[in-house]
């Protein structure tokens, strides 16, 4: 059915009927790439209106803003920078943000998908569950990496740009370089794993959303009720309700808690020389011990997820 | 006839429910329908054809290969569902141009083919609008679209006409149609309604009860009888009684009288009993039976 049907001026319009494709197929990795970069559009807000956009930049700012203000005021307060809030903290101090982040983001990726019934047509093509799920949990994680990141690059650029001598700064820090690689890859993975876990089994963002940050929040309750101090009597002395080993491992009920256990490792925070009682009574379990519940947690969660999305394509 | 489809002792057991039953089919070129009442297991049978669910036991092969095994084969595959399975948010043009690439297709020609297919569908005017806004013909015109954006050698419909009015209905069929004579390509089409069967496809394969009860061309279910339709202006109960004396059975149908014919004789004996009955004949002619009348029969 080719050809002109109406000359006029010059032009010709031409029906060209139904053509079929015979160009480049890329298969399974470009059907990766492509559920890749929608998972990393729909954690941006890109093509999604206004109020997930407003909602990604509020994030990122939020995370980035104590990182400017400890920058701020170390450069201010140079003289005390040591007593003052560093990389070492960064990611205690902006967990509630990160949590709520990929709380709320996270159920986006894996709930209307299923929903709405999109991923029967993810199935049918050359795809596997496995594929898709990966792919999903690789462009949350991308995001909350570049998040976390972001915040450590300023407060480390703070950090050199106000020290009197940034070189002899540099030699002196520079370990503080693969621990905060360490560190926020540690904190990415389980805030990429947790939200698409708990996603996974509601079709409704809001339950995902809700149970993520009630996971946490009430995790972290039980877990400081049971093991905080409280003053007692004249003496002021810290009591716990808890005491002895049952408080060591008490503490770890807190989910949410389990990164920034490891993350204290990693900067040594949790040595007693470290000047601080950061850890608190977790510090005081074997080494190992927190390593291994993140490593279960994220680990277990991991395979939850995996399995979940390979039953839905049995 | 190519296979592109082919189903060997195909069960699927859903607890202690059988959906299908150790069913034996071949599908080719061309449009074949899957008919069979609610529950029958058509859309098992294309789930498992699809990939989409593991058989309890048996196969389904596309092309030669496993879909379930096999990205390269369901790379060349296309299924429109009967559920919705549209993101309401997205537009008809973002939409397929991202299931064009979750095909395998780059980006830029995943656009290009999305803008043709939209444009075939007839949807070329309604393509930025986010498909929430759709009414319910435009959104399976969608779900058609992203079926065929990648050029699928066979494409899985089920049901595509649920839900749709009668002038909607037939735009879709003639879409379907046009699918599978134009573009050239195959169509598998699931329907519980012989007539959208009748008028689309080359070939039929009937399910009932998770089993295959026929199967064979739409011409050659159609053309084993003839049926012949006899208008008289009057005495239609003489005629009928005429030929009842003749051994020919004739069903009283509105203002005609219907004929199984079963002979060339036949047409003899109904001129004969037209004249005993004295009645006047305005008109007798071929009718092309509907499957709808071969299944009530058989049942």
């Amino acid at each position: 059915m080719t050809g002109p049907t109406n000359r006029q001026a010059g032009a010709e319009v031409f029906d060209l009927g139904y053509r079929h494709y015979e160009g480049l197929r890329e298969g399974r990795a470009r059907a990766r790439r492509a559920v890749y970069v929608n998972g990393l559009r729909t954690t941006l807000g890109i093509g999604r209106g206004t109020i997930p956009k407003v909602l990604a930049i509020l994030m990122f700012g939020a995370a980035m803003v104590p990182a400017v203000i400890m920058s701020v005021v170390v450069s201010l307060f140079e003289p005390a920078a040591e007593a003052l809030p560093s990389h070492a903290d960064y990611y205690e101090l902006v967990s509630l943000v990160l949590f709520l982040f990929a709380a709320i983001i996270g159920p986006e990726l894996l709930c209307p998908d299923r929903r709405d019934g999109v991923i029967h047509l993810y199935l049918v093509r050359p795809i596997t569950p496995t594929d898709y799920v990966a792919a999903r949990w690789l462009a949350l994680f991308t995001v909350t990496i570049a998040l976390v990141y972001s915040g450590q690059l300023v407060l480390w650029t703070g950090l050199v740009l106000s020290a009197s001598d940034p070189a002899e700064y540099l030699r002196q820090n520079w370990l503080d370089i693969p621990r905060i690689l360490g560190a926020g890859l540690v904190v990415a993975v389980f805030l990429a794993t947790v939200p698409l876990a708990v996603a996974a089994f509601t079709e409704r963002r809001a339950y995902a959303a809700a149970f993520v940050i009630g996971l946490f929040i009430i995790s972290a309750t039980i877990s400081g009720a049971l093991t905080a101090c409280t003053e007692s009597g004249r003496s002021g002395q810290c009591e716990q309700r808890v005491t002895g080993g049952a408080a060591k491992w008490l503490s770890l009920v807190s989910v949410g808690e389990a990164p920034t256990r490891v993350n204290d490792i990693i900067f040594g925070k949790d040595d007693p020389g470290f000047g601080n009682d950061a850890g608190g009574v977790s510090t005081e379990l074997p080494r190992p011990v927190p390593v291994l519940w993140y490593a279960l947690l994220t680990f277990g969660l991991g395979v939850l997820l995996w399995r979940r999305y390979e039953r839905i394509a049995a | 006839m190519t296979v592109l489809l082919e189903a060997k002792s195909l069960t699927k057991q859903y607890g202690p429910i059988l959906a299908l039953d150790s069913v034996d089919f071949e599908v080719g070129d061309g449009i074949t329908g899957l008919l069979g009442p609610n529950g029958a297991g058509k859309s098992t049978a294309i789930k498992l054809s699809l990939g989409l669910v593991h058989p309890t036991s048996g196969s389904a092969e596309v092309m030669g290969r496993r879909p379930y095994d096999s990205p390269e084969v369901r790379e060349r595959l296309g299924y429109m569902p009967e559920h919705d399975c549209l993101p309401p948010a997205a537009s008809a043009t973002e939409f397929l141009s991202h299931m064009a690439q979750v095909s395998g297709l780059p980006p830029a020609q995943a656009r290009t083919r999305a803008a043709d297919i939209l444009r075939h569908v007839g949807l070329e005017e309604e393509r930025y609008r986010p498909i929430g806004q759709y009414s319910t013909g435009m959104k399976q015109r969608v779900k058609l679209g992203q079926a065929l954006v990648h050029d699928p050698v066979l494409v899985f419909l089920d049901e595509p006409t649920a839900g749709l009015d009668p002038a909607g209905r037939e735009d879709m069929l003639r879409l379907v149609r046009r699918t599978g004579r134009e573009f050239g390509i195959s169509i598998i089409l699931s329907s519980h309604l012989m007539n959208d069967v009748e008028s689309t496809c080359d070939r039929i394969i009937v399910l009932e009860g998770g089993k295959v009860t026929e199967q064979g061309t739409v011409a050659g279910f159609t053309a084993d009888t003839e049926v012949i339709v006899l208008d008289v202006d009057d005495k239609r109960e003489e005629v009928a009684t005429a030929l009842a004396a003749k051994g020919i059975v004739a069903t009283l149908e509105g203002p005609s009288l219907t004929v199984a014919i079963q002979s060339e004789e036949q047409y003899d004996d109904i001129r004969d009993s037209v004249a005993e009955a004295g009645a006047r004949l305005r008109r007798m002619s071929p009718r092309r039976r509907q499957l709808a009348e071969i299944f009530r029969a058989d049942r």
